[in-house]
């Protein structure tokens, strides 16, 4: 089956960081969870491979078909959400939405409306009136209310309370059930994958570390196992052990 | 279209919507009738830089529309613009013939020649700020002060002809002065028609090695 999503050696050169080589493949029906430290890379990939930010080399396959000749096509079937952007602070959300659905061909008033719903989301008020966790929930709504195909999120839980992100991982799971969607999400909370994510991708100084299905990517960290682990590693303690550990000097 | 429609519902700032009204200001019996221009100029600056405020460009971004998409409904917002305050301003350019306004003492008056050269003035001012404004993509102030660079003065020239004895004939409303005039405005048309797709394709071309 085409994946979704194939990245291939994608390259990025900025002062005092490189983004080096960065490949992986997301197939039809799977979570994949973007981890690292910050400053690892993480935004910087998902920027490139959108062309936000214009790779130095590489390529993107979306659908089978390159990202870069295609971009307007593709990003019809593309859904993409960066927390911590606020666009339009003082427009009304449902200014916002009376342009962004105009740009969809497969733009569905009712599911929107049903995320508003579920979202608790006012439509009449502004961008900045609203709390960050739930701007990321409207941002999502948009995001989730076009038939995309590939979902793209860069730290969609963060800012979430704990009810708000469990709601949103079980519907990130209700869209990939029928196996014809995929989400690529980036994100601190490793908790959050432990719960729903099927494969695992982790960037370490702008290169791939790691990418793999998750069972096979917690077993290939096994060698950071102690005697005193009784269980199979998480992602946090792997992520924990894998990080260079940083000096902390006091001030005499 | 749906970007331009964007563009006016989301991004383009008041001041752009005002300063196009601006244009009625040729009504006004004595006054520097370039400022019209300068207005011209000044609501794409105020306009770019709301738009960076307001992160347009991220927004825009992830639509399903390419970098250069973006550079091309951006540039066609202030082309609208331009245009429409020209042709806000005719009216009241033939209210005032009809009215018997003097001939305006501070510059030149708003006949066939001074739409030509305002059509210069827009067409040197967006060729300057488009693709300076673009090669960072945030950078608004400094594309507009290096774009006054060369555009003051031009607005400076136009004010100045008019007190030529010589050329009298560009500052007379007078039908018999049209044939004259015209070749002017046609100059300012071509000159606009030319220099503005050339200014949102290099526009386009930096703002693709853009970083967002």
């Amino acid at each position: 089956m085409t994946a979704l999503l194939h990245v291939q050696n994608l390259c990025k050169a900025y002062p005092g960081f490189t983004l080096t080589n960065v490949s992986f493949t997301l197939r039809p029906g799977r979570i994949m969870g973007l981890i690292g430290k910050n400053g690892a890379g993480k935004s910087t990939t998902l920027k490139s491979l959108l062309n936000i930010v214009r790779p130095d080399s590489g390529a993107v396959y979306m659908f089978g078909r390159d990202f870069y000749a295609e971009e307007r096509d593709l990003k019809q079937q593309t859904g993409v959400v960066f927390g911590g952007i606020d666009s339009y602070p003082l427009k009304k959300l449902s200014a916002v939405t009376a342009v962004t659905r105009r740009f969809y061909d497969g733009w569905e008033p009712a599911r929107y409306k049903s995320y508003l719903r579920q979202f608790g989301i006012d439509e009449r008020k502004k961008l900045r009136d609203l709390s960050n966790g739930m701007k990321v929930k409207y941002l999502l709504a948009l995001a989730l209310s076009h038939q995309a195909r590939l979902l793209i999120l860069d730290e969609p839980t963060s800012g979430l309370d704990p009810v708000s992100r469990g709601e949103l991982l079980q519907i990130f799971q209700s869209i990939v059930a029928d196996g014809t969607q995929s989400i690529l999400f980036s994100t601190h909370i490793t908790s959050d994958l432990d719960r729903c994510a099927d494969d695992i991708t982790y960037i370490q100084n702008g290169r791939v570390l790691a990418s793999a299905e998750k069972s096979v990517f917690l077993q290939s960290f096994n060698h950071l196992r102690t005697p005193e682990d009784t269980a199979p590693l998480n992602l946090e303690a792997i992520m924990l052990r894998s990080e260079p550990a940083t000096a902390f000097t006091t001030m005499p | 279209m749906k970007l331009l429609y964007k563009e006016l519902a989301l991004a383009a700032h008041p001041t752009l919507f005002i300063f196009t009204l601006l244009g009625c200001l040729v009504i006004v019996p004595a006054y520097p009738y370039s400022v019209i221009f300068l207005f011209g100029c000044l609501a794409p600056y105020i306009t770019f830089l709301y738009a960076r405020e307001t992160n347009d460009a991220w927004y825009t971004a992830v639509l399903p529309v390419t970098k250069k998409d973006i550079v091309r409904a951006k540039c066609r917002l202030i082309i609208c613009a331009q245009l429409s305050q020209l042709l806000i301003s005719i009216p009241f350019a033939l209210l005032r013939i009809r009215l018997a306004i003097p001939n305006n003492p501070v510059g030149l008056d708003p006949t066939a020649a001074w739409y030509g050269f305002g059509l210069m003035i827009f067409a040197l001012f967006d060729l300057i700020f488009f693709p300076a404004y673009y090669k960072s993509g945030y950078k608004a102030g400094k594309a507009f002060l290096l774009a006054m660079l060369f555009v003051l003065p031009a607005m400076l020239s136009v004010e100045v002809l008019s007190h030529i004895p010589a050329l009298a004939w560009l500052d007379n409303t007078a039908v018999q002065n049209l044939p004259a005039q015209l070749p002017v405005l046609l100059a300012g048309a071509l000159c606009y028609a030319i220099v503005l797709p050339l200014a949102c394709r290099i526009a386009g071309y930096r703002f693709e090695q853009v970083d967002l």
